[in-house]
């Protein structure tokens, strides 16, 4: 009898936390949100699934814990700390990202540095509410709206904020079709929006190899900390446009990007344990990268209308929220809502010019708080 | 320590704004580079042409050699197969001592000499062109000196 009692409670039943329970819940919204509605299922299904398992309530000291040194998901969970996942997702993400419609109009990634401006506008707001620099960095970075830049600039600047920053990061950019279109229409004349972008022009296969090599050279040079995340980027992309390495190029966009989707993914669901992201400053946290995204989506839209006031050639300046980095969310979410007022209206591909600039911009504005707060 | 005294105390305010003009200064000259490749690539793919012609101009092909006659045929050919055989001088002169009449049927045909074939029967049936043996021929010159010696 006194053993089955014993048993009893080692068990999750007696363990269990409502910390951990509210997170379980919050989990289960994530895997309700991936698979009914198929918001981001690739992110946040493994992050759903991670915060269930991250929080079933287990006694301390046995190596069960991704905080605890021993077990196996704290091995795992070494892959965010370090930065390697970030990296290896990067490598995947260039190797599937196509420059060419950035390439035939150059001018559109100035929509992906504007969107930036969500990033320092946060940096600032999250310095007033009293967060130290190094976690209003890593808050602010959520304004770039790129999951694997804002884990790896938190896990160098100040690693016990990873849980909730990947998390309100992951969250927005699947909450795009929420978050994004109000702020679009609230910012332009149904005019503007019905404003088409002209075909692009085509670009040779010279062009497309020579890009990865300058742009490596140009944004490493400016912002060498911004290597680990620009670097891999680039030589995707390079494998992928070089034509002689396409079993690496198709290895990089399939197998070493989704293991690194997967594992990122699950310890980042698993580090939300609930007695350690159940926080006031979690909270701050959520509200803060709110704030950042839908700066980061009206930054972008307002430039693309200062833009117009000097082109011939006008932009839609639904293109601007798409400076954000969250590649393809953003960009299809453009699509819609130019759609929507002019259904043979193709915003698509310039939306894709935008987005993959964004990334590029987001990277780099990592790399540069970084080295601002070493 | 919360607003604006935060701020200022962390450096905030020039860190956001040296931030936001390294981001926006890397991504303009980004794209102006991005911009200009396909120039540079189309000059450099201009250039290789303009050489490559030029190298054509210079290094005509080998067969403007051949194609360029080496006389200039009257309109009509005379009646007189030694006269013929005179206008054929210039390309015996071009092969061997003796050769194959493969050879003088293709250096007549490109340098336009009408019917070659039906000449170079002639020439054998006048015995201008005379059997060597193993399929080559001897060029048997009429005497040109001695016709304008009478002459």
């Amino acid at each position: 009898m006194e053993l089955l009692f014993k048993f009893l409670s080692n068990t999750g039943y007696y363990l269990a936390d409502p910390r951990q329970i509210i997170m379980i819940v919050v989990g289960s919204v994530f895997l309700y949100l991936g698979t009914a509605k198929e918001y981001e299922p690739l992110l946040l299904v493994p992050i759903g699934f991670g915060i269930l398992v991250g929080n079933i309530p287990f006694f301390k000291g046995f190596g069960l814990g991704i905080y605890e040194s021993n077990s196996v998901l704290h091995y795992l969970y070494f892959g965010v700390t370090t930065g390697l996942y970030p990296s290896i997702v990067f490598l995947g993400l260039g190797a599937m990202t196509d420059f060419s419609s950035l390439m035939a109009r150059p001018v559109l990634m100035l929509l992906g540095a504007a969107a930036q401006m969500g990033i320092f506008f946060t940096l600032l707001g999250a310095l007033a509410l009293g967060f130290l620099p190094k976690e209003a960095a890593s808050i602010a970075i959520i304004g770039g709206a790129d999951g694997p830049t804002s884990i790896f600039l938190t896990a160098k600047l100040a690693p016990h904020l990873i849980g909730p920053v990947a998390i309100a990061a992951y969250s927005y950019m699947a909450l795009i079709p929420v978050i994004q279109p109000p702020i679009m229409r609230l910012l332009t004349s149904r005019e503007e929006r019905l404003i088409r972008m002209p075909e692009l022009r085509e670009v040779s296969k010279k062009e497309r190899v020579l890009f990865p090599a300058i742009a490596v050279i140009l944004c490493c040079f400016l912002a060498p900390a911004s290597i680990p995340l620009l670097g891999m980027f680039f030589f995707g992309n390079f494998l992928k446009e070089c034509g002689v390495a396409d079993r690496l190029a198709q290895t990089a966009r399939t197998s070493i990007i989704d293991t690194a989707t997967i594992l990122l993914g699950l310890t980042v669901g698993a580090s939300t344990q609930g007695d350690v992201f159940l926080t006031g400053k979690s909270v701050l946290i959520f509200f803060l990268g709110a704030v950042a995204f839908s700066i980061a989506t009206a930054s972008g839209i307002i430039f693309a209308k200062i833009l117009n006031l000097f082109l011939k050639e006008k932009i839609n300046p639904l293109l601007g929220a798409s400076g954000v980095s969250a590649v393809p969310g953003s960009a299809r979410e453009v699509h819609l809502v130019g759609q929507s007022e002019d259904p043979e209206n193709f915003l698509l591909m310039h939306a894709m010019a935008c987005n993959s600039s964004g990334v590029i911009g987001s990277a780099i504005c990592a790399g540069i708080l970084w080295s601002f707060l070493v | 320590m919360y607003g604006f005294e935060a701020i200022t105390v962390h450096n905030g305010w020039a860190m956001a704004l040296a931030g936001a003009l390294i981001v926006f200064s890397g991504l303009v000259v980004l794209s102006l580079a991005i911009s200009q490749i396909h120039k540079i690539l189309t000059l450099f793919e201009k250039e290789e042409k303009a050489v490559d012609f030029q190298q054509d101009l210079k290094a005509p092909k080998e067969d403007e050699f051949e194609d360029k006659p080496l006389i200039s045929l009257p309109k009509q050919l005379p009646a007189d197969i030694n006269e013929i055989a005179r206008l054929y001088q210039p390309l015996i002169d071009e092969l061997a001592e003796t050769f194959y009449l493969a050879d003088l049927y293709e250096i007549s045909r490109k340098n336009k000499f009408p019917h070659p074939h039906i000449t170079i029967t002639a020439f054998r049936e006048s015995e201008i062109l005379i059997p060597y043996g193993e399929g080559v021929f001897t060029w048997n010159l009429p005497e040109e000196n001695d016709d304008n010696t009478e002459g």
